[in-house]
């Protein structure tokens, strides 16, 4: 026979305004199975919890139903009390008289009768609770980093200082990432190679890390705690145990002319290469395209003058497991395309500013590259199409954010900064130049942001236009910039040597592949989503994996780096415990009636049903039923919803369950 | 009442004679599934053969009505037990051994399967010795598409000549479409009035093969037991809804039903709300996920209002 206890909560008054919960106590202690019932003011005080505590052992309870707000805010406090006095935790719910009826109702008595049959409801399910015991399942002390720029690079180095093996897969030939290719870096004009170098020195030496660069994630199985991820390492056709890196290969190849991506194709670099002088790991990679080797089967120059013998034109790509316990994801960014529509996307180019036909419009990371002592100029201000100085230079900013009918709503945070920097930096190299700049809205909120952007207008002498840009076009060796200065009312029309469009961050390609592959979610333009934006910012919906950086949503350095160490956090914390603790709410397969159709499995978005063989004792094979694994279940009921003869059922919610509850009103 | 040509039946029951009786002496399966002529005149019955001498009592005429895949599942468990079974199959029992096969309840490599190039079977209410006519032929054959099937590990080298016939059940649903939803309702309420919860058409489907079907469940009880109307009800929606996306259209429901419900005609509106929400339609091939286990970004949303 059932003892169960019912605690009705007024919270404050935001029940007890609308509901009668005396008269709610006072009926369902009449419901058969409750001996006890009461109401307090605030059941989730330290008084309320005790006072429910003390019922379990004085009235020697045998389950509880507290009616108050949702389950989500307070399920967790009211189980943990229950269990404080003894019981099982999962013998306690909770009955939502709050979000369900009385902020919803405004006539008392009938908002009383709908409290009475939520109650009701509660108490006929809480009688067929069983007693659940937590379940464990073991984790594996390495954690997973996906892309090395500055917050894959963070989120490494303070796992690894932390003690334990982290995983760092760069898809690119080094590490580095976005932030390797700055100039210098706002509010502060450090400069970016000289902080972010000793960083990626630091990872490449740190014991605990293994790096695998000019690789790729090919597969994730498996789930928190416990995932196998299968690299795809790509042939560098150099032996990295062999390269010493001193470079003769480097400077023998005859392939000399091919545009370097690290310098946004402005400066070239050779067939055998590193994207930068200070790349890491320093070990060059044949980009085989271009290699006249495997173009025509000739040259190997490379070969030839190599000491160690280091160059193997025969190396292979190779597929690498990795068993991990939890992954951060750090993919980063990547600049919206100005001049070209990708294709099948809905985001529209920006093909009236010429970006791409004339060749001094150039975008903001190039002009880091022109403005970087280490670029293709050695850090002269040079326009791509003569190498002339530019004596009046104009920057746009918003070129795709905020630009809904370009298929973009969002602000990309950082480009009024980085504009402003862009400023300075042109005004330090080119004494004689005058900045304009085509802006909506400073936004530069962060330590010392506006006194920065106010410095490039009060100290550094750039022309703050507000307006938008309505047409490039290139008039001798000038580019003819036409736009409105709305703070005045007039059309501008500037004659430029060089443009810089403030670009878009997007989030890198093929951030929706890997999405698929991890089984994260994402936003409509490929942005990874956290679980809960304000309060669960680092973690992503599926357990064991989280984000860092701009592959989440736009962000700054200073912001990357908080977020990357802050998903540093959320590992070690995991990492923190031998096993990990699961709610116990999963689905049971009743194995005697299953037929082994697999519709669950098939359904299943969490992968947690597996196939299972039932044997006798000499071995011979009975039948193949569903076995659910409830160490990946996440309780979501679908499977108990597909299943033809409900033989798989969630605990807490089974049939008989929902419905004694339909039959409780 | 144009005649339907059969001739080619003869030849049929000779090649499928043949080949049964080899699979059996080579030891290339245990036991073979097939038709033998039954007691009244020019009718049918099935048959487990699994002596070589018993080929000979195959047959395949236009009275071989029955969706022998039935025995392949949880009717006769103790069939394909025995080891790898041969069973004749026309191009409607041919789907419904691909849909088994799709929901792991068979596996192609236990099967050897022998195909029967098909013009069409008598209709339930007409004698077995009856001619086969554009009047006689079950209904589902005016809409079959499914005369020859392939993939089969042997089909005699037969073509059924096949005429255009009116679609049976589409001509149906036509008319119930263009109903009212009450009058609609009032029909199927006539129908369903009419249950006697037999559960014929339960026992004679190759697809329910649960072993503890939801229907028979008393904690909780699900469907209501007793015959009457809203049981009834509960029950044929049941079925309909568990069929939706899997019936292969075999209407051996409709065919064994005592009181003339028309099982079927629910079966071919549920599948064709598959192929207009889908594209799904029941074929030959074995799917890894139905149309309703699976989930696509292009999936209908419409229902969300």
């Amino acid at each position: 026979m059932s003892r169960i206890g019912v605690f009705i909560c007024h919270c404050g008054e935001n029940i007890s305004r609308t509901v009668d919960v005396e008269r709610v106590a006072l009926e369902v202690g009449k419901l058969p199975g409750v001996s006890f019932s009461t109401d307090y003011k605030y059941m989730c005080s330290d008084p309320g919890q005790n006072l429910l505590k003390k019922a379990i052992q004085d009235q020697k309870l045998t389950h509880v139903v507290v009616a108050a707000c949702s389950p989500r805010m307070h399920e967790v406090t009211f189980r943990k009390a229950t269990e404080a006095a003894g019981l099982n935790p999962f013998l306690c719910e909770m009955a939502n008289i709050r979000e369900h009826c009385s902020w919803v109702h405004e006539n008392r008595e009938e908002a009383t009768i709908k409290a009475i049959d939520i109650v009701g409801m509660m108490v006929e399910r809480v009688k067929k609770n069983r007693v659940l015991p937590t379940i464990t399942v073991p984790v594996t002390k390495r954690s997973l980093v996906i892309g090395g720029g500055i917050a894959g690079i963070q989120a490494a180095l303070d796992i690894a200082d932390c003690g334990h093996e982290v995983i760092l897969v760069e898809r690119e030939p080094s590490l580095g990432g976005h932030m390797a290719q700055l100039s210098e870096t706002f509010p502060t004009l450090d400069c970016s190679q000289c902080i972010m170098t000793p960083k990626m020195v630091d990872v490449a030496n740190h014991p605990k890390i293994k790096l695998y660069t000019y690789s790729e994630i090919e597969l994730v199985e498996g789930y928190i705690g416990n995932f196998q991820v299968t690299i795809k390492k790509r042939a560098r056709s150099v032996d990295e145990d062999k390269c010493t890196g001193c470079g003769v290969c480097m400077t023998k190849c005859p392939q000399k002319k091919i545009p370097n991506k690290f310098d946004q194709n402005i400066g070239m670099r050779t067939a055998i290469y590193v994207p930068f002088p200070q790349a890491v790991p320093n070990t060059p990679v044949i980009d085989r395209e271009n290699c006249t080797w495997y173009k025509t089967g000739k040259c190997g120059v490379c070969q030839k003058v190599c000491g160690p013998g280091a160059v193997d034109f025969e190396q292979e790509d190779q597929l690498i497991v990795e068993a991990v316990g939890a992954i951060v994801v750090a993919t980063g960014f990547d600049l919206y395309t100005i001049d070209e529509k990708p294709k099948g996307s809905p985001i529209k180019g920006y093909g009236e500013f010429g970006h791409g036909k004339i060749p001094d419009v150039i975008d903001g990371m190039t002009f880091e590259r022109l403005a970087s002592a280490s670029g293709p100029t050695g850090g002269k201000i040079l326009r791509p199409s003569d190498g002339k100085e530019p004596k009046q230079i104009v920057f746009i900013q918003c070129i795709g954010s905020r630009a809904r009918e370009k298929g973009i709503s969002y602000c990309s945070k950082v480009c009024c900064m980085y504009t402003a920097k862009h400023t300075m930096l042109y005004h330090h190299k080119v004494h004689d130049g005058q900045a304009y700049v085509f802006f909506m809205d400073a936004r530069t909120p962060g330590k010392s942001y506006d006194e920065f952007w106010r410095r490039s207008i009060e100290e550094e002498e750039a022309v703050y236009i507000r307006g938008m840009v309505s047409r490039l076009y290139q008039k001798g060796d000038k580019i003819v910039v036409m736009g409105s200065d709305i703070a005045v009312g007039v059309q501008v029309e500037i004659e430029a040597d060089m443009v810089v469009l403030a670009t878009a961050i997007q989030p890198q390609k093929g951030a929706d592949a890997l999405a698929q592959k991890l089984g994260i979610s994402y936003d409509k333009y490929n942005f990874y989503s956290e679980a809960h934006a304000k309060l669960r910012p680092v973690e992503c919906a599926t357990a064991g994996i989280y984000l860092a950086g701009a592959c989440q949503g736009p962000k700054d350095i200073p912001e990357t780096v908080s977020q990357a160490s802050a998903a540093a956090a959320k590992v070690m914390t995991l990492f923190s415990k031998d096993k990990l603790e699961r709610e116990p709410i999963v689905a049971r397969v009743k194995e005697s009636a299953c037929v082994g159709c697999f519709a669950c499995k098939k359904v299943c978005a969490y992968g947690a049903v597996e196939v299972k063989e039932i044997r006798d004792r000499q071995g011979n094979l009975i039948k193949t039923v569903a076995y659910v694994n409830p160490g990946v279940c996440s309780g979501c009921g679908t499977c108990q919803a597909t299943c033809p003869s409900k033989c798989v059922e969630l605990d807490g919610y089974t049939d008989e369950q929902i419905v004694a509850m339909i039959e409780a009103l | 009442m144009t005649p339907i040509d059969t001739s080619i039946y003869a030849a049929i029951t000779d090649a499928i004679q043949t080949e049964a009786g080899r699979i059996l002496s080579e030891g290339q399966v245990t036991a073979v599934v097939g038709y033998a002529a039954a007691r009244r005149k020019g009718s049918a019955q099935p048959i487990v053969i699994s002596n070589p001498d018993d080929a000979q009592k195959l047959i395949f005429t236009a009275a071989c009505v029955n969706n022998l895949a039935v025995y392949l599942t949880k009717a006769k468990k103790e069939i394909p037990k025995t080891g790898k079974i041969g069973i004749v199959v026309k191009g409607c029992d041919l789907k419904a051994l691909s849909g088994l096969m799709g929901e792991s309840q068979l596996k192609r490599e236990d099967l050897y399967l022998i195909g029967v190039p098909c013009a069409g079977v008598l209709g339930s209410t007409v004698q077995p010795a009856t001619e086969l006519t554009t009047g006689t032929i079950a209904a589902k054959c005016t809409e079959c598409d499914a005369h020859l099937p392939t993939g089969c590990d042997f089909v005699p080298n037969q073509t059924p000549i096949t005429p255009e016939l009116e679609q049976k059940y589409a001509v149906e649903i036509a008319r119930l479409e263009a109903l009212t939803p009450a009058e609609r309702w009032a029909y199927w309420q006539e129908q369903f009035s009419k249950c006697i919860k037999c559960y014929a058409c339960r026992q004679v489907c190759p697809f329910c093969f649960c072993e503890q079907c939801l229907c028979d469940r008393n904690k909780p009880q699900m469907v209501e037991t007793t015959p009457r109307p809203a049981g009834n009800t509960a029950w044929h929606i049941v079925r309909a809804m568990h069929l939706a996306g899997r019936c292969a259209g075999c209407a051996e429901c409709e065919r064994v039903c005592p009181m003339d419900i028309p099982l079927n005609l629910l079966n071919r509106k549920m599948a064709k709300e598959l192929k207009e929400l889908y594209d799904h339609e029941a074929s030959f091939e074995v799917l890894d996920k139905g149309p309703l286990t699976m989930f696509t970004d292009k999936d209908d949303q419409s229902f969300i209002k």
